[in-house]
């Protein structure tokens, strides 16, 4: 019987490659970065458990888990709105530990966990053009007033689902944001994302955030 | 039109799929729910099925945020003007609401 080797491979292998793309601009107006080998995973509190998952997430993350449209970073990973008493919580991959197995511990008995880090692209899109960028794709304002650092939204980009949250602010000021995109969805964004940056010039690049 | 969604706050109508009245309640259905039937409960429920008003003026609809949070939401709206009076969750939106005591 024929061996197989397994390789872990993402979903946007093919579509990124890292370098300078679009209009021969000096200086990119958009930095788009592809973030790999992070843990993620789902959590749903159960009916009428929110408090407890709320407290339980404090406890382990260190961080009070968000009750409306927000990202909160806690020393375990940064947690993510996506709905009525549920949120993502993502963090480096350990690769030592499935990811549920994680976080059974700390929330038994009042929400249900799902792996997801598998499941999403995380996408990062910055640059000095990134809301003119964005605002080709996506209905939200992005505006600093409107959304800040820290805000979150489940939305659509392009007619996809995404998850997308405002990052602390890149060293040249530029705003960041995240994207999280069903995996089978991903290459079709990625495109979609470069097309609407490409007469800002593009600087592409892959980041690892795996726990060495 | 835009719609204030009470989890995400307010959005543009695209992100949300439009279902329809919200006041039609299942009436009973003795002879499906395991009795001998009732009379007139098979028009009535034909009624509840299929059959709805065309309001001109203010309605409760249902709304469902596929776009956004994936909840349904109850609007009041007036279908002549688009204005909304109201959003609030549909019953069951939320496990700690719903849940809540
Ligand atoms: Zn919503």
């Amino acid at each position: 019987m024929a061996d197989f080797t397994w390789t872990t491979r993402s979903p946007l292998q093919q579509a990124v490659i890292a370098g300078r793309h679009g209009a021969a601009i000096a200086k990119a107006g958009i930095r788009l970065s592809e973030i790999r080998d992070f843990d993620l995973v789902q959590v749903f509190a159960r009916r009428g458990q929110w408090a407890a998952t709320a407290k339980a997430a404090k406890a382990y993350f260190g961080v009070a888990a968000p009750t409306g449209p927000k990202a909160v970073t806690g020393k375990k990973g940064v947690l993510v709105w996506s709905g009525a008493d549920q949120f993502m919580a993502l963090s480096p991959r350990l690769g030592t530990i499935q990811p549920v197995d994680g976080l059974r511990g700390v929330f038994e008995g009042f929400a249900s966990l799902s792996d997801q880090s598998d499941g999403r692209c995380l996408i990062r899109l910055s640059g000095p053009r990134v809301r003119e960028m964005l605002a080709k794709v996506n209905s939200l304002d992005l505006h600093d007033g409107v959304f800040p650092i820290g805000a979150a939204a489940t939305t659509s980009i392009d007619h996809t689902a995404v998850n997308l949250w405002r990052d602390a602010d890149a060293p040249d000021g530029s705003p960041v944001f995240n994207v999280l995109v069903f995996s089978s969805f991903a290459d079709s964004l990625w495109h979609t994302l470069v097309d609407s940056a490409a007469e800002y010039g593009i600087e592409v690049e892959t980041v690892s955030i795996a726990v060495d | 039109m835009r719609i204030a969604c009470p989890f995400c706050g307010e959005r543009e109508n695209g992100e949300f799929t439009y279902l329809g009245d919200a006041k039609p309640k299942r009436p009973a259905m003795v002879a499906i729910d395991g009795g001998a039937g009732a009379p007139g409960e098979a028009e009535a429920f034909y009624d509840y099925v299929y059959l709805r008003d065309n309001f001109a003026g203010e309605m409760s609809e249902y709304w469902y945020h596929g776009g956004g949070c994936r909840s349904w939401l109850v609007i009041e709206r007036n279908t002549l003007t688009h204005d909304i009076k109201s959003v609030r969750a549909a019953p069951g939106a939320g496990a700690a609401k719903a849940g809540a005591k």
